[in-house]
């Protein structure tokens, strides 16, 4: 689920930043060092929208850095127990298949494929039902729900399922449309 | 309140009566019952000191008030009841399911959280972990048994995090080995130094040899390296038709041999490898295995599979190795009795000797005889090659075609294993 909020962060700025476009520098500082990544608590930072306000910086002894508090808006993307979302298959294997959604990666363990479903090993590894009519492979895109999600202080980690109804290929890369 | 201490005459059957009612407004205040109710036990138990008459008198209404709470309870409280009674389903599942793996602490199954300590099979984990040791991007799955060893399968770096219990992989193994058998196929464990190609490094390569390098082609990309081998493999087919198999012929080396500036290597692949592994890949899952490091064993597949058709990134690597200086089919996902191995080396193989086709090393390069403790010259050196039709691999390739016939023989329905017949046939064919 994607949220929008206001977070805060004390930025480290080099003195010779120190200008008239130090507010820039700091805003493109920020930029650089918080998009793309991943805090346990609010999930994937995936983009800065605004800078709510940079307060009083603080001249840091011997170095002569200067830390400013700073408070953004941005916006995060953190999986839930029991959201359905849509991921694009990044690897399938014989224990089952990872897929990405956006930052996000989901593992779908063979025992939440449908059992009609069997693995294919080959060129391109699948999962294919018995009359063929269905196929996870790489690139295929999916529906799927998360059952778990485990959050480390820098990664997020998610089963997903599609062992349900309603679940399953959305896409698929090897039909002609 | 403690009404034992007030009540020395009636001692046994009003400490009981206290603590009944003690524990009976522990009960209610707990359940945050109508405070009427409560009011009305604290007047029960402030008579508690009375006769025995009373005390049956309050049971009757104790009860009664029992009695009003069982019908309070559902009544106000049905919505509450069905959850519990889920949830209570739902920790039934739980307690089901057996956890066969995880992924980054998470049950692949029913997604709960795993404490690494007290799983199963989850016991350790850091000691292997080739993160460290991998620049490159492929790492290996690392999963543990029961028997606290590493169970890997290399994959992308993704598949880091995921581990298996035992069951899971005896599992895997079997469905595995279903589907392979309906594929009519086998496992294939190669080696590759001495076996599929010979490999030197830069400085070793002698004055003599030094021949070689105007032949190869340095390869700056991955691109150049497929477009190479394509024209290898056309190469091969060339040749055979014209029966030439004289390999001296520049062509041949070109395609056959690679020198990886980055490595710091020269690297000959052995005749026939290109035709091996296409015919070998109809009949055999093919896994490479080898002592070497990782990053040489992914570039040396790379040279062998371009395509990456054949291995599909499954090349076990020294990291992956369970126990010290030895191989181990406990890293290959496939079942033991249908896993054939090509190796130059017996004894790495200690356990799974059964498993092993013997092939006689392949040396090409002058500091790979010196290394082996030859004194004779080098194919390098003689300028010359093994046969592409009656090489090792050549002869090696029908061994295994053999092999494939017999376990697949519908007469005898040798669905077992290729028995040692074959394998000490393999062993002499190769020793030839």
């Amino acid at each position: 689920m994607f949220f929008h909020i206001v977070l805060e962060r004390n930025m480290q700025l080099h003195p010779r930043h120190f200008g008239r476009d130090l507010r820039d520098k700091l805003v493109s500082k920020l930029m650089k060092d918080v998009e793309g990544t991943c805090s346990g608590r609010h999930g994937f930072i995936v983009a800065i929208t605004g800078i709510e306000n940079v307060g009083k910086g603080l001249i840091r002894d011997g170095t002569g850095f200067v830390t400013f508090p700073v408070k953004y808006q941005c916006v995060v993307f953190r999986p839930f127990k029991g959201e359905i979302v849509e991921a694009v298959v990044t690897m399938v294997n014989k224990m089952g298949f990872f897929a990405e959604a956006g930052p996000v990666q989901i593992f779908v363990s063979n025992h939440l494929i449908p059992d009609d479903m069997e693995f294919q090993s080959g060129d391109v590894p699948n999962y294919t039902t018995s009359d063929g009519s269905v196929k996870i492979q790489k690139e295929s895109e999916v529906r799927l729900k998360i059952i778990g999600t485990r959050v480390d202080a820098t990664e997020i980690f998610c089963i997903g399922t599609i062992k349900d109804d309603f679940l399953g290929v959305i896409s698929d890369p090897g039909a002609n449309p | 309140m403690s009404l034992a201490a007030d009540s020395p005459v009636h001692s046994s059957s009003s400490d009981d009566f206290a603590a009944i009612l003690d524990a009976e407004l522990d009960k209610i205040s707990d359940a945050s019952a109508d405070t009427r109710e409560v009011s009305e036990e604290e007047q029960d138990s402030d008579h508690g000191e009375e006769s025995d008459s009373n005390l049956d008198l309050k049971r009757v209404k104790r009860r009664k008030v029992e009695i009003c709470e069982g019908i309070i309870d559902p009544l106000s409280s049905t919505s509450q009841g069905e959850p519990t009674q889920t949830s209570g389903a739902l920790s039934l599942e739980k307690e089901a399911c057996l956890h066969p793996g995880a992924y980054g602490g998470l049950c692949v199954k029913c997604g709960q959280e795993m404490d690494e300590e007290s799983g199963v099979a989850f016991g350790i984990k850091q000691q292997y972990n080739t993160r460290s040791r991998n620049p490159l991007s492929m790492i290996s799955c690392t999963c543990v048994t029961k028997k606290d060893y590493m169970f890997m399968e290399v994959y992308l770096s993704c598949l880091q995090n995921l581990r298996l219990a035992n069951d899971e992989i005896a599992r895997l193994r079997d469905k595995d080995l279903k589907n392979l058998l309906h594929h009519k196929k086998l496992y294939l464990v190669l080696d590759l130094d001495h076996t599929l190609l010979n490999s030197a490094r830069l400085p070793d390569i002698t004055a003599e040899e030094g021949y070689l390098n105007g032949q190869r082609d340095s390869l700056p990309g991955t691109f150049s390296l497929a477009v190479i081998c394509t024209l290898s493999n056309l190469g091969c087919k060339i040749l055979n038709n014209l029966k030439i198999y004289n390999l001296r012929s520049p062509d041949t080396l070109k395609s056959s041999l690679f020198r990886l500036d980055r490595m710091q290597m020269m690297t000959k692949l052995r005749p026939f490898v290109h035709n091996f592994l296409k015919e070998a890949s109809n009949l055999f899952e093919m896994y490479i295995y080898t002592m070497g490091e990782r990053p040489y064993a992914l570039e040396m597949a790379k040279l062998l599979d371009p395509g990456d058709i054949y291995f599909n990134s499954k090349v076990i690597a020294q990291g992956d190795c369970t126990e010290r200086h030895q191989k181990g089919l406990d890293v290959v996902l496939g079942q033991e009795s249908a896993v054939l191995i090509l190796d130059d080396t017996e004894g790495v193989w200690g356990k799974h000797k059964e498993n092993l086709i013997l092939m006689e090393r392949y040396h090409f390069f002058a500091s790979n005889c010196q290394h082996f403790g030859f004194n004779t010259k080098s194919l390098s050196q003689l300028k010359s090659d093994e046969s592409e039709t009656e090489g090792a691999l050549a002869t090696v390739l029908k061994v295994l075609q053999r092999v494939h016939s017999l376990f697949y023989d519908p007469v005898s329905f040798l669905q077992e294993r290729k028995d040692d017949l074959v394998d000490r046939d393999a062993r002499q064919a190769s020793f030839k």
